[in-house]
């Protein structure tokens, strides 16, 4: 090929890639580049005026307690809503791509928590953990388990993993979803062949099935993690982060500091350490994905 | 903006790390040039308005109506945007997100005290003092109302309603605990709460998901232990919290939950289910303001006279509760000031008020309708025109609030002592005033 054609061929890509890269420069990375300038200033989140503060927001984010709170929650937040989806989903989807009656009914019931508004997820929960008038108590109380009933959103003790059991039940369809497609690439006569050669269900799963879903298993694993550090709404709707800070998560706290406390500088401080953190958790997915397609 | 070395411009020329970007849009909500120069309302000399409410299904239609009228009477176009049931812990946010979006409405409703004072302090709101010399609003509007909308000198509102809150409870829960007349005394409360448990009744309904509910219980407890004087010292950071008198509120506090006298883990529950309580039978009252007689009573279809309101007995003279101001702002950059400004003045007319069946006007001449309103109409004439302490959500700033509202949830879980409560509190608002 020439060196003209080839530098046609440039242009026409650059061409073609134009549109997507303006809005990708215009709405991500230009609003991303102010954020990131407003968390070295004191800027409140309304006035026209501004200091330049240096690193001073980063260095008050060790001496907050709340942020360490919000961190540990993170990391609590994290394992366990990657991991209990991704578990559940995957049996889910073993389970309904073999011989199951009224496959389609109990899959469109798996992942219909996924499609709910997650406002209206709280506030299915919210009434589920009522106290006084809630499901949980009331069938607590009906097996005789009274000791266990528990204010779970009212007290420090349970808030959080009141919360995370929501979250489960919200996520776990999406990687039941994409095990599913991703069973189906796999081909019958492996088992077939296994079958013949004595091979337990057991052995099968791990030696085939498990192979099988290692692409899947990237997607799930790394997209789950990624969701994972950014969790806010769920426990926003929930708990508004109470009890008292019990319940906060980075995303959360971020969003108060920038949006109820006046201070901006701050908040988006908090959201740049997101960032950072989010995007180190991403790499080996990209990497993973980039691979893939370099193949 | 001070003048430092690294301007945003050079800062923003200089950064080009597009990875950073993307994770970083995914996870941040503010940008582009609403520091520099945030935007809003109508083009100039424009006649159309956008007023920006939280009236809620049983009002809303009324404003639209009245604002009908003005548009008809001053050839405006006023638009009417409303979030209902959102609250103080939400409403403001939305707000302050259209002024920075450039988007922001000409006039708004919001909260007075700590809660309308950023928007003036950051100038979104304009100043209205040119407006109430024209109009003569501090002839016409309640004083105390007026300076619950004046930061730091500049009357930043227009007082709308000045709302009291009280004890409204539902008569048939106190017949079934053999209560027949409200309690004169806290001691008779206590003793109400007592008979009301043992008929196998939540006394209070109240939801601390939020704080603020539940924060009207402990302001309540305060009053009775402080007295006016000194709670209006503490709510002004003017005397210390670690006292006796702050110690004794944080027990009784405690007390409360401990004698089951509010819901059981009440500090997780969501106060738009649980106000309505007192209303569905599930427990025999509420702390709250008039607007429920229209919004919870009579929107439940219930009778008025199945229900009850009273002041709380706090044993001082003179016998406060407490209370708040809502009124409107124009918006600075408001295309059109003198028409936002009309707009406003029409809404605190006393026909305009008692048309939007508003329970506690600021002006005289627009008391609640005794026939359609018989207990708002009832408060109004008895303990709404007793003095009024400011409600604790507006005394404090919001960061102050929510760290008064975490010690308030831990003494109701036993994390804190009622003495270490009271320290903790100190220390919140010593460091505020610093």
């Amino acid at each position: 090929m020439s060196r003209a054609k080839t530098r046609h061929g440039g242009l026409v890509a650059w061409g073609f890639a134009a549109p997507a890269l303006l809005v990708y420069l215009g709405f991500l990375v230009y609003p991303a580049l102010n954020s990131l300038w407003f968390s070295f200033t004191d800027w409140d989140g309304l006035s026209a005026g501004y200091n330049v503060v240096g690193l001073d927001n980063y260095t008050t984010m060790v001496d907050d307690p709340v942020v360490a709170q919000a961190a540990v929650n993170n990391l609590i937040w994290a394992v366990v809503t990657v991991v209990a989806p991704v578990l559940l989903g995957l049996a889910l989807a073993v389970v309904l791509n073999g011989k199951v009656r009224g496959k389609p009914v109990l899959r469109l019931i798996f992942y219909t928590p996924a499609v709910l508004p997650l406002v209206s997820v709280a506030s299915i929960w919210g009434w589920l953990y009522n106290p006084q008038y809630g499901a949980i108590n009331a069938f607590l109380r009906a097996i005789g388990l009274d000791g266990l009933a528990q204010p779970w959103l009212g007290q420090d003790s349970t808030a959080l993993g009141a919360t995370m059991v929501a979250a489960i039940w919200l996520r776990v369809g999406f990687p039941m979803l994409l095990y599913l497609a991703a069973l189906q690439s796999i081909s019958a006569d492996l088992y077939e062949a296994a079958t013949v050669d004595g091979a337990s269900r057991w052995q099968q799963f791990w030696h085939i099935t498990m192979p099988g879903l290692r692409p899947a298993h990237y997607v799930v694993i790394a997209l789950s993690v990624i969701e994972s550090f950014k969790v806010f709404d769920l426990i926003y709707a929930m708990t508004y982060g109470g009890p008292g800070t019990a319940t906060q998560v980075m995303g959360t706290w971020m969003y108060f500091n920038v949006f109820q406390y006046n201070q901006a500088g701050y908040g988006t401080a908090i959201a740049v350490v997101i960032t950072v953190v989010a995007i180190a958790v991403s790499i080996p997915y990209v990497r993973s994905q980039t691979k893939e397609h370099a193949v | 903006m001070n003048d430092s070395a690294l301007s945003r411009r050079r800062f923003l020329t200089l950064t080009g790390g597009a990875t950073l970007a993307a994770g970083l849009a995914a996870c941040t909500g503010t940008g582009g040039d609403s520091a520099g120069a945030p935007a809003g309302g109508s083009g100039n000399g424009s006649k159309d308005l956008r007023l920006f409410t939280y009236e809620d299904n049983t009002t809303i239609g009324l404003l639209k109506e009245q604002v009908k009228q003005f548009d008809a009477q001053n050839g405006a176009n006023t638009t009417v945007d409303s979030l209902p049931g959102s609250g103080a812990a939400v409403y403001p946010d939305k707000l302050r997100t259209e002024l920075l979006g450039g988007k922001g409405p000409d006039v708004w409703r919001i909260w007075g005290g700590q809660i309308g004072a950023p928007f003036v302090k950051a100038k979104q709101a304009m100043d209205l003092s040119p407006y109430y010399q024209k109009y003569g609003w501090d002839s016409k509007i309640n004083q105390a109302a007026v300076a619950g909308m004046t930061f730091d000198g500049v009357k930043g509102g227009m007082p709308f309603v000045a709302l009291g809150i009280g004890a409204w409870y539902n008569k048939a829960t106190w017949s079934k605990a053999g209560v027949t007349t409200p309690p004169k005394s806290y001691a008779e409360l206590e003793e109400v709460n007592a008979k009301l448990v043992a008929a196998g009744i939540t006394p209070l309904g109240t939801g601390g998901k939020y704080g603020w509910h539940v924060m009207r219980l402990f302001e309540y407890l305060l009053e009775v232990s402080a007295g006016p004087e000194l709670h209006d010292k503490l709510l002004a950071g003017a005397e210390s919290w670690d006292r006796p008198e702050v110690v004794t509120a944080f027990t009784n506090f405690k007390k409360w939950q401990d004698q089951k006298w509010m819901p059981e883990g009440a500090i997780g529950l969501d106060p738009a289910d649980v106000e309505l309580w007192y209303v569905q039978g599930k427990s025999a009252y509420t702390i709250t303001g008039p607007w429920t007689e229209a919004a919870a009573i009579q929107s439940a279809e219930k009778k008025s006279a199945d229900y009850g309101v009273f002041q709380l007995p706090t044993g001082h003279e003179p016998a406060r509760h407490s209370g708040f101001v809502e009124g409107y702002m124009i918006n600075a950059r408001a295309g059109n000031p003198d028409l936002a400004a009309a707009l406003l003045d029409f809404l605190n007319q006393p026909a305009t008020v008692k048309a939007l069946k508003v329970t506690a006007s600021v002006v005289t001449g627009a008391e609640p309708d005794q026939a359609t309103l018989p207990l708002s109409y009832e408060w109004s004439q008895g303990p709404g025109k007793q003095p009024f302490y400011t409600i604790q959500d507006q005394a404090f700033p919001k960061k102050e609030a929510d760290q008064y509202f975490a010690i308030q949830s831990d003494v109701l879980q036993g994390k804190a002592g009622p003495a270490d409560a009271a320290r903790k509190m100190q220390d919140v608002v010593k460091a505020w005033k610093r």
